[in-house]
């Protein structure tokens, strides 16, 4: 049963890992910077994956082009230039901040400033009127009781 | 008075959103914007396909508005594309420059010899049409990556100078090239023939006018 065990969890790892391509690091530090890239770069042919995900070929030769690029000794910033400066802002999954794409942090804002604006200008002007239309229906009402 | 922009404001607001979700239906998420339009070729040094002691360089395409089709024997559309190529290539006289790469071959273990890639290629060729000058052998898949290619076929219009004027994602047939290739290259091979006749005849002009800048 032990044995089982144990055999049941190397297969586990080994299709976990059998995705990726064989990359030796110099340093763990270096290869937490690989499995980060690959994980924010976008598979420019695929529809929504990351190139850590995808089997299609462009993503294996992003992902060599990454391992090449961090061997050189580029930083992360300089990697996703890299793939920029090819496939667009596209390649990486955080848009940056332009004047076409500052709406996706602008729009709920707005949304919700002007939407409490809207309620509290209603309920500051609306209630007087509300009571005086209630007051006055309850008026009405006890005169058809007594009547 | 008061209940006009209680109906306006919603109303505007859903057929915004419905414009929104509209044009989502007709859009192609495969589209992207090219960053290689309006530059010159990134720089390479590659053999030809069929004779790697012969070796190219971007000035190897200059001179000539040539179509660069990036393309392979795995590539099913290709396949497809390519007696319409070979029609354009013998009618029109189109300059097709092939960008092969290799699937199969993996660049880090070389698990497919050259001469096997050459078999299928020239075995393709015979069958369907060969529009091409001749073929550059992109090795390691780097000057495609350079370009911003994601798979096969995409295409390439340069102009005489070698410069990069359109980036064609997917075939070409007759639709597209009656509406988006055909035109542009129209142009360009206009623009050429127009730049060598105004150099014969107005020299003087031009060069005065460049020493002003």
């Amino acid at each position: 049963m032990k044995h089982l065990f144990v055999l049941l969890t190397l297969f586990i790892t080994f299709s976990v890992f059998s995705a990726e391509d064989n990359f030796a690091f110099d340093t763990p530090a270096q290869r937490a910077q690989f499995l980060s890239l690959t994980a924010e770069l976008r598979c420019p042919m695929c529809q929504n994956q990351n190139i850590a995900d995808s089997d299609a070929m462009i993503a294996h030769d992003m992902r060599r082009k990454v391992y090449a690029l961090l061997k050189e000794g580029k930083s992360e910033t300089e990697v996703i230039d890299f793939m920029k400066a090819r496939y667009g802002d596209f390649v990486h999954y955080q848009p940056p901040v332009t004047i076409a794409t500052m709406w996706l942090w602008a729009a709920p804002v707005l949304f919700v400033i002007f939407a409490l604006l809207f309620v509290v200008r209603r309920k500051s002007s609306a209630a007087p009127q509300d009571i005086k239309a209630k007051l006055a229906k309850a008026d009405a009402l006890l005169e058809q009781e007594k009547e | 008075m008061k209940k006009a922009p209680l109906v306006v404001i919603p109303l505007f607001l859903f057929s915004m959103l419905v414009i929104f979700l509209f044009q989502g239906l007709f859009s192609d998420p495969r589209e992207l914007d090219s960053q290689v339009k309006g530059k010159p070729l990134p720089e390479f040094t590659l053999p030809d396909l069929m004779q790697p002691d012969t070796t190219y360089t971007p000035a190897s395409l200059k001179g000539e508005v040539t179509i660069v089709n990036v393309w392979g024997v795995w590539c099913v559309t290709c396949a497809v594309e390519m007696p319409y190529l070979t029609q354009l290539k013998d009618e029109l006289g189109v300059k097709f420059v092939g960008l092969y790469f290799d699937q199969d071959l993996d660049p880090d273990f070389g698990t497919k010899t050259l001469t096997r890639v050459q078999q299928e290629v020239t075995s393709m060729l015979r069958r369907y049409g060969n529009p091409y000058a001749f073929n550059i052998f992109d090795v390691y898949r780097d000057t495609s990556l350079d370009l911003g290619v994601t798979g096969a076929p995409e295409h390439f219009v340069l102009d005489a100078n070698g410069v990069i004027r359109m980036h064609h994602i997917g075939d070409i047939n007759e639709r597209v090239w009656q509406n988006k290739v055909g035109p542009l290259y129209q142009q360009l091979v206009a623009e050429a023939n127009g730049e060598t006749g105004t150099d014969i005849d107005d020299t003087d002009i031009k060069d005065t006018g460049r020493v002003g800048e």
